[in-house]
This record gives C-alpha cells, structure tokens and sequence, in this order.
C-alpha cells in the first residue's frame, strides 16, 4: 500500500461574491483576481508541503496540470517537479500528469520528464493525460482532434523513451524529422506510467491492455469508483493477468485533527469553499472530446459528483471525503480501500483556503497516526 | 409539396439530402444549429424553387466527419456533391456555417455556384467585433445569444431545453460537426478576407440588427469588400434570421434570385 500527497495549488481569494457573479473558476474566470506576490507566498507554501511529505515518510507526491483557473494554479506542473526533485529525497514524484496534446511537439514531455528522472535519481511517476475539457477552451485547440492527438502523442513518447533516435515521425498531428531526445530518463525502459479515468471504457481498456496504473479521477461518489475500479479489473483479465492493486489509485481530500468535531469545525468551511467556488466550471464537455452517445452516461455520473452535495452528511455518506480524527480517518479508509481494492491512496490534503499551519497538522497526523497503522494492515490484504 | 429524402455517396461519404419543391434548382447550406429537416423558411423558398437540402458531414445523417480537418475539406465535399447533382451556376441560399462554406466553393470552383444569398454569415475574423462564444453548454445562455427574443415560441420550440431533450444526439454531433472545422481558427478563415475580390458573383447579405453571435460589422465588411453585394439588416432580429424573420428573410431572398435569374 503506497500513500501520496496531492497538490493542485488552489487559489484561495475568490471574491466573496463568486458564487452569485461568477459562472466558474475556469477559462473566463478574469486573472486580476490572481495577485502575483500572494501567488508566490502560495506557490511556497505549497512546495513546503509537498517536501513535508517526503519528510514525513509518503511513498510520493502528486502534482499536476491546469490552465487559466483557479481550481489549480499549476500550468507547469514539471517546474514544480523539477523542484521537487532537488527537495525531496526518498518520495517518487508523481506528475499526474502532463496533457500530451498541449505539448507541440509532444517530445517536449519526453525530454522534461526525462530531466525530472534524471534529478531525482530515478523517483519519477510519469502521468500521461488528455487534459480537461477546459483547456480545450484555455488553449483554443480542437477538442473534436483530443483523443487522436493523445494517442499519437503517446506512442511518440513511449517510443521517444524506448527506440534508439533519431527516428523519424510522420504522424497525422505532428511531422518531425528527428525524434532524438537529450537526455533519457534513468528508468528503464521508462519510468512507471499512471493515467487518470473518469469512467470512459476507451480509456480502462488503453491503461488494462498496457498494464499501466489507472487512477480514478476524484470528487465521485464511491459507488462510481466501485464501477470504474471492477471494471478495470475485468479489463485485466480479459487480457489475461489480474490487476496489481498497485494499478489503482484513489484520489480524494482527507483531513485529521485530534478529534471528529474539532476536524470538521477546523475543515468544514474550506471544503465548502472548494467544493462550490472551485469545482465550479470544472465539468464542461466541449464538442467531440467525448462521444455525443458517451455524454448522456457522463451526465449520469455527474448526479453523483461532489458538486452535488449541500450537506456535512452527503459527503459523508457518498465517501466525498475523509474527514475526522485519526481513528475514525484509518477506520474509513481501510475499509474503503478493501473494497475499492485500491493500492494507491492519493490524499488531497490542501484544498485552498486551508491555512498552510492545519495542512501540515493534518498531514503530520495522518503520517503519524494512520498511515503506519494502515499500511500494516493493507500491506496483508491489498498488496505490498 | 413535393417532398424527397434521399441518401447519396459522396466521395465514400454517406450524405443526407433532401429535396423540396418544384422549379428551378436553388441549393440550400445550412448553418452549425443544422436545420436539416424542413422548416418554414425553407418551404417559403421551395413556393418558387426545387430546394435541395443536404445535410453537412457529421451533422444529422450525414457522416464522413473522420474525413473532414478544416473548412476546405468541407468546401471540397461540397464541390463533389453539386457535380454529382449535375449542377452548375446554382443559385445558394446559405446561413452562418453554410454561407462561410458557399465563400470556400466558389473560390475552389467558381462556375458551380450562380447568385448566393448569405445570411448572418460566419468566415471572417474582425479586429472590434469579436464572435461571440458559440460552444457553451447552457442552453438557456445560447438562446439568448442566438435570439433577439430569447423568450419567443420559436425560440423555445427550436432549443433542447436541457439535456433529456430527445433532439441532444443529433444536437451534440451538430455542435462536434462545427468544432471540427469551426474551433479553431473560430469560425473564421484568416485567408478569406484576402480572397473577398474573387467573389464577384451578385451576393444579397442578410443580417440581424441585433446579431450577438455575428455581429452585423461582419455583413457591412462583406457588404464592402465583395464587389457585387448587397445588405439588408433587419430590425428586432438576432442571429436566427430565418426563424425570426422567416417571411421577411425568405421574401427578399426570392426576389434577389428572381432578379439575378431574369
């Protein structure tokens, strides 16, 4: 059983007036509301977290990639890695990932990841995403292209990562002479691969065939996990291997303190602020990025999105997040992540407006007080 | 009235079309909304002409969009379609999409495509008069962009109200038929404004006043570049011309054909 700490370095001044005269933290969301020298203390805070965790024992951190929002101020999240790389000393780090199809050319990725291998000494998680559906907005490009633009983008790098250059790439998307990159990742032959999933069975069955680890996209209700996770499994096998827990990671905000009522009276407004200012906006489908006839199952799903809930007790009971004292946060845990079946717990422990002192409380408590306990005892049931 | 469906192949692409009418051939493009199945304005025009009416790839029978990357392609498939219809100097009405689309045919083969009606016309980038953002999800933010009176029956008879509508299927390859070559460059080609001097065919521009989507700086700038045009902006009228002003819309349409025909 791995643990990481993720990061999507929120925004934490939205105008108090967002929820009436704003429609969403996304794309059309104005940037004078980013303060630069606010951003900077921000950006600091939040790698003093994540160095936190490696010194508090996680198995790794997590950063990733958004654009022109304020639900994650990261757009490079490979300058946060390379950092991190220099910062930490034991963690894998975890970019979850870079979108391939805003990379031109995507051998960008390939040669930045490879840096990242190569500083860290080989602790490199290398995620590869088809970016949300509004950076298709953010960046003007066409999202009716998305998925053929990831999947040459993909083979690009594996290939980039496996074959000897220069090679050349006459692809539908990108046309290049020479594919040759300086330098190559320490990993052989390329680091560990994770891609995120919001359900679509292209994707469960792309990550199955390829044996790479399939992350579940969070703020779902457990059940909507429960169905992608069985699903991936039955994906494995019907490619003739069983599924190592380790292909599967859970993502979701947890939060501890010493007591169930001090968590939730430390925690409750700033998972209010996340959940209806900074989600607000995240799910849009532009045209072609998913199938017109997969749209109406998505629609489905999203009654069961974390957006959805108004009270203490829906996110209680649709495991939206883990929230209380040590105790109560191992007990939930260990037996979610029992049935889930999951062998990477992914925990979002900052979520905007949480002072940077309860976020490193939270996370010094979880690291010492759950996460010993639970590795034990996951370690005998849902894999080492 | 006469009424034909047929299914053609054009170039390995299954196409829907359909034919209304009696008299002489008028060709019909349609804009991203994909009014595909007759409506009112499209009767008012086959009162005088044999109106065919084909639907764009991607969009409600139609396929052949894993063919189509860019507006040209479109253009191409629309030069395949008129010579496979044995027609030449054919009078077009078009709207929006469908009237950057008649632009793009014209310059490829000019001899295909007679006197051209265009309505609300997408296919320019203007510097002060930014199209509006067409691919939002909000059904109730698109009518009002679209409609000068976002609370009319026709308003609300022509919208999905929200996604449970029966008509979302066909509305959402619609909208990916008009992304694919309408994303990015937005709805535009950069090109074309350099290309508006070749168009020298006699051209009736209809616009709304009130268009929010294009604003109607588009058709005074059509007006003044294409050498053989002329505009009629319409009061009280946003985007949806030939929903809002069906009559008005479909009356000055017939009489610049009849005219530009005699």
């Amino acid at each position: 059983m791995k643990f990481f700490a993720f990061h999507l370095m929120p925004w934490d001044r939205l105008p108090d007036d967002f929820e009436q005269n704003y429609k969403t933290a996304w794309t059309w969301l104005p940037n004078e509301i980013f303060d630069p020298q606010h951003g900077g203390e921000l950006y600091n805070n939040y790698l003093d977290q994540l160095v936190l965790a490696d010194e508090l024992g996680f198995d790794g951190v997590c950063v990733n990639e958004h654009h022109q929002n304020a639900y994650g101020t990261m757009p490079s999240p490979n300058l946060m890695a390379s950092i991190l790389a220099r910062q930490t000393k034991n963690c894998k780090i975890a970019v979850v990932g870079n979108a391939i199809p805003f990379y031109d050319p995507p051998t960008r990725c390939a040669e930045e990841f490879a840096m990242i291998d190569c500083i860290s000494g080989g602790r490199l998680i290398a995620g590869l995403v088809v970016g949300g559906g509004p950076e298709y907005y953010s960046f003007s490009k066409n999202p009716t292209f998305a998925r053929e633009m990831y999947r040459e983008a993909f083979d690009l790098i594996m290939r980039a990562w496996t074959e000897p250059g220069p090679f050349e790439h006459y692809g539908k998307h990108w046309k290049l002479k020479y594919v040759n990159p300086w330098p190559r990742p320490i990993q052989q032959p390329h680091p560990p691969i994770w891609i995120p999933g919001a359900g679509s069975r292209e994707t469960i069955q792309f990550v199955a065939e390829r044996r790479f680890a399939y992350m579940g996209i969070p703020y779902f209700h457990m059940d909507f996990f429960q169905r992608n996770f069985d699903m991936f499994r039955d994906a494995c096998e019907k490619c003739d291997y069983t599924a190592d827990p380790e292909q599967l990671g859970w993502l979701l905000p947890i939060y501890t303190a010493e007591t169930d009522e001090q968590a939730w009276a430390e925690y409750e407004p700033h998972l209010w602020y996340f959940v209806k200012k900074l989600l607000k906006g995240l799910v849009v489908f532009p045209p072609g990025y998913t199938s017109a006839r997969s749209i109406a199952g998505i629609q489905k799903g999203l009654q069961q999105f974390m957006s959805t809930c108004e009270t203490r007790e829906d996110i209680e009971a649709g495991g939206y997040a883990i929230v209380g004292s040590p105790d109560t946060v191992r007990q939930k845990l260990s037996e979610r992540i029992k049935k889930l079946g999951v062998g990477n717990l992914l925990g979002l422990f900052q979520l905007g407006t949480l002072p940077h002192d309860l976020t490193c409380k939270s996370m010094k408590l979880f690291a010492e007080k759950v996460m010993p306990g639970l590795r034990e005892e996951l370690n005998a049931t849902v894999g080492g | 009235m006469k009424l034909e469906n047929k299914t053609l192949n054009v170039a390995g692409k299954k196409t829907q079309l359909t034919v209304l009418g009696e008299g002489p051939p008028l060709l019909y493009l349609h804009s991203a909304g994909g009014e595909t199945e007759p409506i009112a304005f499209h009767k008012k025009l086959a009162e005088k002409h044999t109106v065919y009416l084909p639907a764009h790839p991607g969009f409600a029978l139609s396929e052949g969009l894993d063919q189509i990357e860019d507006i040209g392609d479109l253009a191409w498939h629309y030069v395949d379609l008129i010579q496979m219809l044995e027609l030449e100097d054919v009078p077009v009405v078009s709207y929006s999409l469908g009237s950057w689309i008649a632009s793009e045919v014209k310059l490829l083969r000019p001899r295909l495509i007679g006197p051209t009606v265009m309505i609300a016309a997408a296919g320019l980038h203007l510097e002060g008069a930014p199209m509006a953002e067409l691919f939002i999800d909000e059904f109730d933010d698109l009518r009002k962009l679209l409609f000068f009176d976002p609370e009319s029956q026709e308003a609300k008879d022509y919208f999905p109200s929200d996604t449970n509508d029966p008509r979302i299927l066909m509305w959402l390859r619609a909208r990916e038929a008009t992304a694919r070559v309408g994303w990015n460059p937005y709805l535009h080609n950069p090109k074309l404004k350099n290309h508006l001097h070749r168009l020298d065919s006699p051209v009736q521009l209809i616009w709304g006043r009130q268009d929010k989507l294009i604003p109607a700086a588009h058709g005074e700038y059509y007006a003044e570049h294409l050498p053989n045009a002329r505009l009629i902006e319409l009061e009280e009228c946003g985007h949806m011309v030939p929903y809002e002003k069906t009559q008005e819309a479909a009356e000055i349409a017939l009489d610049f054909l009849a005219t530009e025909n005699a």
